[in-house]
């Protein structure tokens, strides 16, 4: 039997999913191998295999999550990256857009630039706004550059010249001199990256791509070669983040695309739920040890994020502003973060306020009830005081701890202080704790303008469970899903994911002046484009197109899906419409007619036509013995003796809460004034009842 | 630590969240909606909920320079209005003298709060307008000497009342505003937020009552105030002192004084502007509500706290200023590009707090936004570019001052070459860092910054104002000032040195360049202590030569192929030579 399986590469541990042939979902951790990741992941693949009494030589496919293009940014270990530009203009990258994400902060530090000013090259070349050559490109320039750069130790070099989007020969010749020259490094030019307006966002977006280019490649070489060694024939597949998974030889086309796949692939799970579930839209929240990330699912799919940055921590004024990471334009599932979780440090400021997070316990020395020498208190130790979390061991049994580390820890530094019953202050902090990954929800539901309130909750992540509820109630949101597996449910999304991918070319037209088939050559190129990254025949793709457009003169652009691609008055006024209504939508009014609308690029969205994974997605049935314990559910409720069960022993039928749920992979908490059932794919569905309280 | 508060403190961090998300979902309803591109883009405006009496409570700030400044123009606004409030109600206005607004282009839309049949509060925006009207477009004009020169004065009128659109005033408006449509339009998108305000604050008054709603804000007051007292109270007492200088306006320019004492008195701040300079006939005089939120701005940025945008913090701060002086005018003092006096107020109380925190301030940046703005004719049709460019920063105690930064006070962006150069008849020849421009310093100050642009069209008219050149950004702790700003117009002809503050537009030819060097940020400590290292890396970055390396810093540099390595040898000899001449 030839099998699948998903591996999702975190910071401490390796997720692995793998789906049997009757649908259950088995779930496994391992310890990540920060020296050489594949070593962690073949080790838990032998494990696996040896459990579910498989053979590593009939793997045939790994669909694979990893951690290596986002750390190499975060951390400054990514290739030693030249910059070649336009005379005039080596520091655009340095310069950025100015803004800054922090308010009132005079002592902000700017994040480095990925390529140092030395390794920033100038060439003489002009090419106007209109495609028109100013002055032709010096080809000495780019050779002495190479020999620069040849006795210089870099390995990746990156190419943008100004309105190469326009006029993409010289950036093609350059790239062309470079490769002939410089033969072992690896070349980025803008145009194959992102080929669209906009200097410093294709400059930045082309260096990232130059900068995680080498460490990825030299990743997935090792992945693969100790895949063989164990005997393991498997096809690689990676996640990328626009949600879409692509063979490992396509990834070094764009590398740049699979930074923060990680959380991406949880979205992804979501959206397969959504679809087995028969609903269109959800609100995603994954809370984790130290952040909480919020996404939106409509209509059946992702949302993209229209700008990102890598390594910015969401703060408001960040959010609007932006700057504080590095510009990465690429498809992007939008996923918000706040810096809160269950490794969130609680503490009282000097005005008497309770603030948790971002500084974050980590897992070391963790939570003050793992022992480990945190006395901080975190909310994971308030939630082991209300009685949300069991009293002795975390991680189905696989942590121990002491709660009494967590009572002393709370009750020193919050309930203390406040003159505050133990049990309230705890309560207290999961009610903060939950006001604050709110913001991250609303960062996606109503900053666009989304009522929550028409969104059902797919609660995963470690912690997701513990707080989906009560996350759930301040939205006025009424149901609350909690799937199989939440704990590790990237792991999952892989499983189910598909092939895709997204190409781009630009093409700047006023929309009125297109004629008939106008855009048809360059629609076939992108497609064969994207047929040939996703290693396919073209006729076993399913191919969406769009056209960016916006008005003519206004800086924002909008993605228009279009069918009809005659370009004949009708088919243009018919586009038009499209784009003013969604322009209405996005930005509350349109224009009429006298401004006229351009084309900017053009976009295939490319996904395989595959079958599906097997729709039951269930759990392995893990008994466990049913006992109740005391848990504080605030002033309205006291202390409840509350049963606490596994997912297998909840019914079908709905009943009230208390109950909590206690899992390998996390805990589910049912508050007193809501009822849960399981459905028939083994996801916890908890709906809270707001008429009994008298709320709208 | 005591517990003055009435409210459970989890639920007033709740609160908290939920004012603050408000805001901030009134502030995002502005950007979605707003026409122009100076509210769409550069966020020139804030939005703010604010109790009846008129005090913010929470502000969605994306100026810094607005903080607080609500105060005094609802004061005016309550009493104008008087019992006449509607809940359908919209109120309008923007005069500096009448209404205690700002400066004319920055509007005021506010909006009332009722819950139960009863006003609970305001619902407030301002956004800046690209135009009102006056001579010139944009009516920020530097060369207008009284108000009535700057466009559409609006004391407090109703724009919409019991519902219905009040027609008279918005047909005035529009006639006289050069951009009826992106005004419009924007009025409308401050009606929309402050509809958004009322309605997500009604919401939680219904959820938790009235009693907990009032009592949430007078806390959340309180301990904005004692988070300020805390912070203050760690500063040390004394009387801190500093002057600046704006360059001055036009041909002849005479320096403009700005003179401040800080006074730190235990838990509270005094800021008086005595001794600075009479009102100006040019409109760079600074409004009192205006001067207020700049040093509110200023000091919120040397505490350490995450101190809430509410009124509470600005209870612990008084700012003081005579009038009549430039910045307190009387009318019909014009202000309309008051924004230079601002920035540099912020620039002055940061050289005045350095004295008492000097780890919390970075010497002189390059100051404020120098809105180049180039228009002419292009196929028959008028353009008009504008753009906010910025900036660099003075080094700190701990850093080398920051490149390609916003000035403090007004986080804005600039705009992209590309769009540029496809939108309008220019073509921009070089945007980067000028080597040894940095103020020298044990920490080094951030470079300039130059923009050079090329005029397509056959003519075109330049405005900038970019002064900083006869009193460059100065340095702390013996690092020395940065260098001056220049601006430069190279013709086929010559070249010539722009003013800093021109008075009028200046006329521009096909072909030729406009070369805008701003001002740099200044040094802090003395250059010869700096690490060589530090020196090293520079100059192989190129943001010192090896001449300045020597001259400046004291260190010899090797130079040798590509490669550079530090002469210990003279370079211990020329900072032994240099060690006792004078700090700069």
């Amino acid at each position: 039997m030839q099998w699948r399986v998903a591996t999702d590469i975190g910071g401490t541990f390796t997720d692995i999913a793998y789906l049997d042939n009757d649908g259950v979902v088995h779930t496994g951790k391992v310890p990540s191998t920060p020296d050489r990741y594949a070593r962690g992941v073949v080790n838990g693949l032998k494990e696996l295999a040896k459990k579910q009494s498989l053979l590593l030589g009939r793997m045939n496919e790994m669909v694979h999550g990893c951690t290596i293009a986002t750390n190499a940014i975060l951390e400054g270990k990514g290739a030693r990256t030249a910059l070649i530009t336009t005379a005039g203009f080596r520091d655009v990258l340095e310069l950025r857009r100015i803004r800054v994400p922090r308010l009132y902060d005079p002592l902000y530090v700017k994040p480095a630039p990925l390529s140092p000013r030395d390794l920033r090259f100038e060439v003489r070349e002009r090419v106007g706004a209109d495609g028109r050559v100013v002055e032709a490109l010096a080809e000495d320039d780019i050779r002495a550059i190479a020999e620069t750069i040849r006795a210089r130790n870099v390995e990746a070099v990156a190419v943008c010249f100004l309105h190469s989007y326009v006029y993409p020969d010289h950036e093609r010749r350059a790239g062309d001199i470079l490769r002939g020259l410089l033969p072992d490094l690896f070349i980025t030019l803008s145009i194959d990256v992102l080929p669209q307006i906009r200097e410093y966002e294709r400059t930045s977006t082309t260096v990232i791509n130059a900068y995680v280019g080498p460490p990825v490649r030299r990743y997935v070489e090792e992945m693969s070669a100790d895949l063989r060694q164990a005997g393991c024939p498997a096809k690689v597949m990676i996640m990328q983040s626009s949600g879409g998974t692509v063979g490992a030889a396509s990834v070094m086309q764009k590398p740049a695309q699979i930074v923060e796949c990680g959380p991406a692939a949880g979205v992804v799970g979501a959206a397969h739920l959504c679809k087995k579930l028969g609903i269109a839209s959800a609100i995603t929240f994954d809370m984790g040890g130290t952040t909480a990330k919020g996404s939106l699912i409509e209509h059946g799919d992702f949302i993209y994020a229209e700008s990102y940055e890598v390594g910015a921590a969401m703060s408001t004024a960040g959010a609007i502003a932006g700057g504080g990471g590095y510009a990465l334009k690429l498809p992007v599932i939008d996923i918000s973060e706040v810096g809160a979780g269950g490794g969130s440090i609680v503490r009282i400021d000097r005005g008497g306020s309770i603030r948790v997070g971002p500084q974050s316990a980590g897992a070391m020395p963790g939570p003050a009830c793992y022992g480990a020498g945190g006395d901080a208190p975190t909310v994971t130790d308030a939630n082991v005081v209300t009685g949300f979390l069991n009293q002795t061991a975390l991680a189905g049994g696989t942590v121990a701890i002491d709660a009494a580390l967590s009572h002393q820890a709370i009750d020193r530094t919050i309930a203390a202080p406040l003159d505050l019953d133990l049990h309230k202050a705890a309560y207290g902090v999961h009610l903060v704790a939950n006001a604050t990954m709110v913001r991250a929800i609303k960062a996606v539901t109503t900053y666009r303008g989304r009522d929550p309130r028409d969104f059902a909750i797919i609660a995963f992540g470690g912690n997701g469970g513990v707080h989906g509820a009560g996350i759930a109630r301040s939205l006025e949101v009424r149901r609350v899903i909690v799937p199989p597996a939440a704990g590790v449910f990237s792991a999952v999304g892989l499983l189910v994911a598909k092939r895709a991918v997204s190409v781009a070319g630009a093409f700047a037209h006023e929309l009125s002046r297109l004629g008939p088939g106008a855009a048809d050559e360059r629609f076939r190129h992108l497609q064969m484009q994207a047929a040939r990254l996703l290693d396919l025949s073209a006729n076993a793709v399913t191919y969406r197109r769009e056209v960016e457009m916006r008005y003519v003169g206004q800086a924002f652009e909008l993605s228009i899906p279009i069918d009809d691609l005659s370009f004949s008055q009708k088919a243009k006024k018919h586009l038009r419409q499209l784009f003013d209504d969604e322009h209405e939508r996005r930005f509350g009014h349109k224009f009429d007619e006298r401004n006229s609308v351009e084309i900017v690029s053009l976009k295939v969205r490319a996904e395989a036509e595959e079958d599906d994974v097997p729709a039951q997605l269930r759990m392995s049935a893990r008994q466990r013995e049913r006992e109740t314990r005391n848990v504080y559910f605030g002033d309205a409720f006291g202390i409840l003796e509350t049963p606490v069960i596994g997912r297998a022993a909840l019914e079908l039928e709905p009943a009230s809460g208390p109950l909590i749920i206690e899992e390998y992979e996390g805990t589910t908490v049912v508050p007193p004034d809501a009822v849960v059932h399981r459905d028939r794919f083994d996801n916890i569905i908890i709906d809270l009842d707001y008429e009994r309280r008298g709320r709208p | 630590m005591t517990r003055s508060q009435a409210s459970d403190p989890f639920l007033l961090e709740v609160l908290r969240n939920a004012f603050d998300t408000i805001a901030e979902e009134m502030t995002l309803t502005i950007i979605r909606t707003a026409y122009s591109q100076i509210v769409r883009d550069s966020l020139d405006f804030s939005t703010a909920l604010c109790d009846a009496r008129g005090r913010t409570f929470a502000q969605g700030v994306c100026t810094p320079m607005h903080l607080g400044s609500f105060l005094d123009a609802l004061e005016v606004m309550i009493d104008e209005i008087g019992g006449t409030i509607d809940e359908r109600d919209y109120y309008i206005m923007n005069d500096p003298y009448a209404a205690a607004g700002q400066h004319l282009p920055d509007i005021y839309v506010v909006k009332p709060v009722f819950f139960d049949g009863s006003l609970k509060g305001w619902s407030t925006t301002l956004a800046h307008h690209s135009d009102v009207g006056g001579i010139v477009a944009g009516s920020n004009a530097l060369g207008a000497t009284e108000i009535w020169q700057e466009g559409l004065r609006l004391p407090v009128l109703k724009l919409i009342e019991r519902g219905e659109r009040n027609e008279t005033l918005w047909k005035l408006i529009a006639l006289n505003v050069r951009t009826p449509e992106l005004v419009l339009g924007d009025l409308q998108a401050q009606m929309a937020a402050c509809t958004i305000g009322a309605r997500g604050m009604c919401r939680l008054y219904d959820r938790y009552g009235v009693a907990t709603i009032d009592g949430a804000i007078d806390d959340l007051n309180a301990y904005s105030r004692r988070l300020a007292e805390a912070e203050i109270s760690d500063m040390p007492n004394g009387t801190y002192r500093f002057t600046d200088h704006i360059d001055g306006i036009g041909e002849d320019p005479q320096p403009v004084i700005l003179n401040v004492a800080v006074t730190i008195e235990d838990r509270r701040m005094i800021v008086d502007w005595e001794g600075s300079s009479p009102q100006v006939a040019g409109g760079i005089n600074s409004t009192f509500p205006f001067t207020k939120a700049c040093a509110y701005a200023a000091l919120r940025s040397v505490m350490l706290a995450d101190i809430p945008n509410c009124h509470g913090f600005t209870e612990v701060i008084e700012v003081r200023a005579p009038p009549g002086c430039v910045v307190r005018p009387v009318s019909p003092g014009p202000c309309g590009a008051r924004g230079i006096t601002g920035y540099r107020m912020i620039d002055c109380l940061f050289g005045a707090l350095a004295e008492a925190l000097p780890d919390r301030v970075t010497a002189d940046g390059s100051g404020g936004s120098t809105l180049p703005t180039i228009s002419g004719m292009q196929d028959g049709r008028p353009y008009i570019f504008c753009e906010t460019a910025m900036g660099t920063w003075g080094a700190s105690r701990a850093n080398d001052g920051q490149e390609g930064v916003p000035h403090i006070g007004a986080n804005q962006s600039n705009i992209p070459v590309e769009m540029i150069e496809a939108a309008y008849p220019i073509r921009i020849e070089r945007y980067g860092f000028v080597a040894d421009s940095g103020g020298p310093g044990r920490q080094r100050g951030g470079l300039s910054i130059r923009r050079d642009y090329r005029i397509l069209s056959e003519t075109a008219l330049l405005n900038v104002r970019s002064d900083k050149r006869a009193y460059p950004p100065h340095g702390l702790s013996g690092g020395s000032a940065g260098a001056a700003s220049m601006n430069l117009i190279k013709s086929e002809d010559a070249d010539r040195i722009l003013p800093v503050l021109l008075s009028e537009p200046v006329a521009l030819r096909r072909g030729d360049v406009f070369s805008h060097q701003m001002a740099s940020g200044g040094g802090y400590g003395r250059a010869f202590e700096r690490d060589a290292n530090a020196v090293l890396n520079d100059v192989i970055l190129g943001k010192v030569t090896v001449q300045g390396a020597r001259r400046d810093y004291g260190v010899a540099i090797i130079e040798c192929g590509r490669e550079f390595s530090i002469d210990e040898q003279a370079t211990s000899e020329i900072r032994a030579a240099g060690k006792d001449a004078p700090a700069p």
